[in-house]
């Protein structure tokens, strides 16, 4: 047995984020008694027509999300309780909604910070409907074994450890949401647990308070004995001493009151809770609460450290007396498991998976990424650069720092050719016709291959296995001719040996000047000669010297496209920023550079 | 409940058709002329000079000066300006006119459960202080309003002559109303006079305290509020109160001068029992503070910062309960960054910390904390097997854990 939330409590929650986690917290309970999930449904009007998938044990369920109250309880005619969780300044409206609701008997709200107006007008439309209010600023309320509200009783570990999967004999009411908990605990520990614990908030004027429950608690055969925790401020606990000592009660009720530390401290200073506020001539001391339930015959121990063994005092005698049967503990480890995630049981050893994908390069799962192992910040302030960066993530290994120096000048050097080149005109076109930036440059980037740019791979493949076979270069040219036609890297739209191309007579020159062995550049340059003895414009072109270069540095061969079309990408941001700014107009061809070879206009035949 | 000084709370009671004497609040001398040039009252009336501050017992400190003209009236302007009592500094001085009266009385709503209560009195002023059972009380029930059958019965019966109940009662209505309208908590008006000039119920002194937490739905409140005992917020105080109103969650920060025992304990509730069990073994509170409601890990570093940074602790208590949703690892994370500060500041010396917590996250905020010894610091870590307050008993005692 157990007081407000029982077995057949079925839930709407109202509000969004903070609601779904509390139904998280409500899952996780159900799943540790073995209970169907007491959620039927949302009402949070941003999300309206929507789901919400929560883990119950090991499987997801969804619950849908509701515009209204009416809609959900006409959808769910199981609902009655409804959990706010909505801001101050929408919760009067919220729960008010709930309240109006017939099928709904019971409004907790968590939300702190409503005005004490609020509060009282919820309390009076509540009174006046004959249902619960409970709040504002409540945590929840919980019953062993039976039915979780929110997220009183805390982790999966806690429910556990405070037997809240069975039934015991003491209740709890306290203001402070932490407190609950932690009279839960102690109730587990130095007793045999709890039947029902009730976060009635710390506002001034609570829709429910202590007397309210301690009646409530009165007729609960199961509950044997009530712990409260009150606090300076209101007169709740007066309330709650008046109506216990207003007759001979069955239940045993034991109180502790917090501030007393108002007697030394300044007046009028405010504590945690909206209601811990004494009041103007001294109402509500903790001292007069104190001495009040001591009159009205509550056990009040003088301080907090004193109330465990209080509990243990009042649980024993009742045991003696026969009243509370000591129950036999279950053996926990029976119990359901909260399902570990994946993560949990890697890291626990608990279970193998096979990865997906293997890297080789990088790792980011620290506070930075490591690329092959060196921490970026490392790099960048032990003065390494960009082409650093590409030897590494490209060819994992640490360029030196003639090599990067060769790597800056090819990257310079292929960065831009005018907006007339395929890929730039592509980009170009893009951004006029209002493309955003990535996909106008991906359309340049698209015409990237063995006709613009992306002959770099092919020519350094061709060329070191040319330098690899030693061949000759007229042998070399033999076989492409027999093999595989045209060589990549040599040949020129426009250059030619009488207009040669800058750009390569500048890596050549730089290349040659430093007097490394290069072996492939050598082979392409000797090839060139024969080619343009054939041909003025088979001259080696920019694709060809980059590729027989780079080669010369060791890249591996599957990289050396990378390079143009990461150096052409700068190229393409500068052409997309240019034209944007520019406001340029979307680009239609104009008929005269089309040659209209297709038939003429024709009758259609009928379709047979 | 949120303190309104007495500038901004007269002008709510004027808002809501209540006659009030006029009045200027400024901050600097310079002011006064520019406004006594414009204002004839301040040149015709007797004035009134008062600091616009929250500090208790004005009189006695000769923050408030009466029955002056316009010349002494700027020459106690001046002197009040800028004046350091106790600490803190006189930033604002209100300026009013005294009115001219003989009878005072007592009016008040105050908000209890279910409703409000109306009080009136046919005395008032200091008088009222030793005949509280003078009192006449009317409960409204929240919703409401009086009726003003009710409102004259009141008056009636708290002994005004005739002729003045029916404008009593219909100055209780107003004041009703400005208390429902402006999420009021507590309305009290002392005194309350018969104004000789124009025959009007003027309210002459006012305590104004609003709900803050209505402040969203009052967007012409343009006033701070003031604190409410007996001295003004401290730099410190009021960077904490910021950063509470724009959280998840809360942080609070409350300094007491003297005090060797600093709190940082977790929960609005259980902070408290922290208090009580420091205060109860002789021990001296440095502040009160305290975090709730899973506030994010840098606020409650902004917080742990301000905290060892009171003068003369001698020790620390991160106190709390086991928490229901605060995630202890993520809040720890906060503290345990302001302490390394602190301690890099040189602010932790000779300072012992004492800590028990429980919650989700336990385990890995706890093994945090218990690490911070190798770093140096005199710490001290307890789960939730420890009860609650025990700690306070081994630190002010040292009382080991049984």
């Amino acid at each position: 047995m157990s007081i407000v939330a029982t077995k057949e409590t079925r839930v709407v929650i109202q509000g969004g984020p903070a609601g779904q986690n509390a139904a998280r917290r409500m899952a996780e309970f159900c799943h540790l008694i073995k209970q169907p999930f007491i959620v039927s449904a949302f009402v949070f009007p941003p999300d309206a027509g929507k789901t919400v998938e929560l883990p119950y044990g090991s499987q997801l369920i969804s619950v849908p999300v509701y515009k209204t109250i009416a809609e959900a309880t006409t959808r769910h005619p199981e609902i009655n309780t409804s959990l706010v969780y909505v801001g101050p300044d929408r919760a009067y409206a919220a729960a008010l909604e709930a309240l109006n609701d017939k099928k709904i008997q019971l409004v907790s709200m968590i939300t702190e910070g409503v005005p004490e107006k609020d509060a009282k007008l919820l309390t009076k439309a509540a009174k006046e409907r004959g249902k619960l209010f409970n709040g504002p600023s409540a945590i929840g309320i919980i019953s062993a074994g039976e039915c979780r509200l929110g997220v009183i009783g805390g982790s999966f570990d806690n429910l556990v450890l405070s037997k809240l999967y069975r039934p015991g004999s003491f209740g709890v009411v306290t203001k402070s949401g932490g407190l609950s908990n932690e009279i839960i605990w102690m109730a587990s520990q130095f007793a045999d647990g709890i039947t029902t614990a009730i976060g009635i908030g710390g506002d001034g004027f609570p829709g429910s308070d202590y007397a309210t429950y301690l009646d409530l608690f009165e007729k609960d055969q199961q509950t044997k004995a009530v712990v409260i925790v009150g606090e300076m401020g209101g007169d709740l606990e007066e309330r709650a001493a008046e109506w216990y000592g207003q007759k001979k009660r069955r239940i045993k009720l034991i109180a502790v009151v917090s501030g007393f530390c108002a007697e030394v401290l300044p007046k009028g200073m405010k504590f945690g809770h909206a209601g811990a506020k004494e009041g103007a001539h001294g109402e509500g001391t903790a001292r007069r609460k104190a001495e009040l339930l001591r009159k009205a015959g509550a056990i009040v121990p003088e301080t907090f450290g004193k109330l465990g063994p209080a509990i243990q005092q009042t649980y024993q005698e009742l045991v003696r007396a026969g009243v509370i049967k000591a129950q036999e503990d279950v053996d926990a480890a029976a119990l359901p498991k909260l399902p570990k995630t994946v993560d949990q049981a890697i890291k626990e050893g608990d279970v193998f998976v096979e990865p997906l994908v293997k890297t080789t390069i990088t790792d980011d799962r620290g506070d930075e990424p490591l690329y092959v192992g060196y921490a970026a910040s490392d790099l960048i302030n032990k003065g390494y650069g960009i082409p650093h960066v590409i030897g590494l993530l490209w060819d994992k290994r640490l360029l030196s720092a003639q090599e990067a120096e060769i790597v800056k000048r090819i990257l310079m050097l292929s960065a831009d050719h005018g907006p007339c080149v395929s890929g730039a005109l592509a980009t170009i076109i893009g951004s006029s016709a209002g493309i955003p930036l990535s996909q106008s440059v991906a359309a340049g980037l698209l015409m990237i291959g063995p006709r613009f740019g992306g002959a770099v791979t092919d020519a350094g493949k061709y060329f070191s296995y040319a330098v690899k076979q030693r061949m000759t270069p007229e042998a070399f040219l033999e076989y492409m001719k027999a093999n595989v036609g045209p060589v990549p890297g040599i040949g020129h739209r426009v250059k030619s040996v009488k207009n040669p191309d800058k750009r390569v007579k500048e890596l050549v020159g730089y290349v040659k000047s430093l007097g490394i062995p290069t072996p492939h550049l050598d082979f392409a340059l000797q090839v060139e000669k024969i080619t343009t003895g054939k041909k003025e414009n088979l001259i080696l072109n920019v694709d060809g010297t980059m590729a027989a270069v780079l080669v010369d540095l060791g890249f591996p061969v599957d990289s050396l496209n990378g390079f143009f079309t990461l150096a052409r990408t700068i190229g393409f941001i500068g052409h997309w920023i240019d034209q944007k700014q520019q406001g340029s107009r979307l680009i239609r061809l104009f008929d005269y550079l089309v040659n209209y070879a297709a038939p003429k206009r024709r009758d259609v035949p009928p379709l047979k | 409940m949120a303190k309104v000084l007495e500038g901004p709370g007269m002008d709510l009671l004027k808002k809501w058709g209540m006659e009030v004497p006029r009045h200027v609040v400024i901050t600097s001398p310079d002011q006064f002329s520019h406004l006594a040039n414009v204002n004839a009252w301040l040149r015709d009336q007797k004035l009134v000079v008062k600091a616009h501050e929250a500090i208790g017992s004005r009189m006695k400190l000769g923050l408030v000066k009466v029955g002056l003209d316009l010349a002494g009236a700027e020459k106690a302007a001046k002197e009040m300006l800028g004046k350091t009592v106790g600490g803190m500094t006189v930033g604002q001085v209100i300026i009013s006119e005294m009115v001219q009266h003989e009878k005072e009385y007592y009016v008040a709503v105050k908000s209890v459960r279910d409703g409000a209560e109306i009080l009136t009195a046919a005395v008032g002023g200091i008088e009222i202080e030793s005949q509280w059972e003078k009192i006449q009380r009317l409960f409204v029930s929240v919703g409401s309003p009086p009726e003003p059958a009710a409102l004259k019965k009141l008056a009636k019966s708290a002994g005004f002559p005739s002729e003045m109940v029916d404008p009593v009662a219909e100055f209780l209505g107003k004041l009703y109303e400005c208390y429902d309208q402006e999420d009021g908590q507590y309305l009290e008006i002392n005194p309350l006079t018969w104004r000789a000039s124009d025959r009007q119920l003027v309210a002459l002194d006012a305590v104004i305290m609003v709900d803050g937490d209505a402040r969203f739905r009052h967007p012409d409140w343009n006033f701070t509020f003031a604190s409410e005992f007996g001295r003004p917020y401290s730099n410190d105080e009021r960077a904490i109160m910021e950063i509470d109103s724009r959280i998840k969650g809360s942080v609070k920060f409350i300094e007491i001068p003297g005090g060797d025992t600093a709190l940082l304990p977790a929960g609005g509730g259980a902070s408290v029992y922290y208090a009580d069990a420091v205060v109860a073994l002789g021990g001296k509170l440095a502040n009160y503070s305290e975090y709730s409601g899973d506030p994010p890990d840098w606020a409650v570093e902004a917080l742990t910062d301000k905290v060892c940074s009171l003068p003369g602790i001698k020790r620390i208590i991160v106190g709390g309960a086991i928490a229901n949703f605060t995630n202890v690892k993520k809040t720890f994370a906060g503290i345990i960054g302001g302490f390394r500060r602190a301690k890099s500041e040189g602010k932790l010396e000779g300072v012992e910390i004492w800590v028990r917590r429980g919650g989700p996250y336990e385990k890995e905020g706890l093994a945090a904390m218990q690490a911070l010894e190798k770093e140096g610091f005199n710490i001290h870590v307890y789960d939730r097997w420890t009860p609650l307050t025990d700690i306070i008993d081994m630190a002010i005692q040292g009382k080991r854990a049984s």
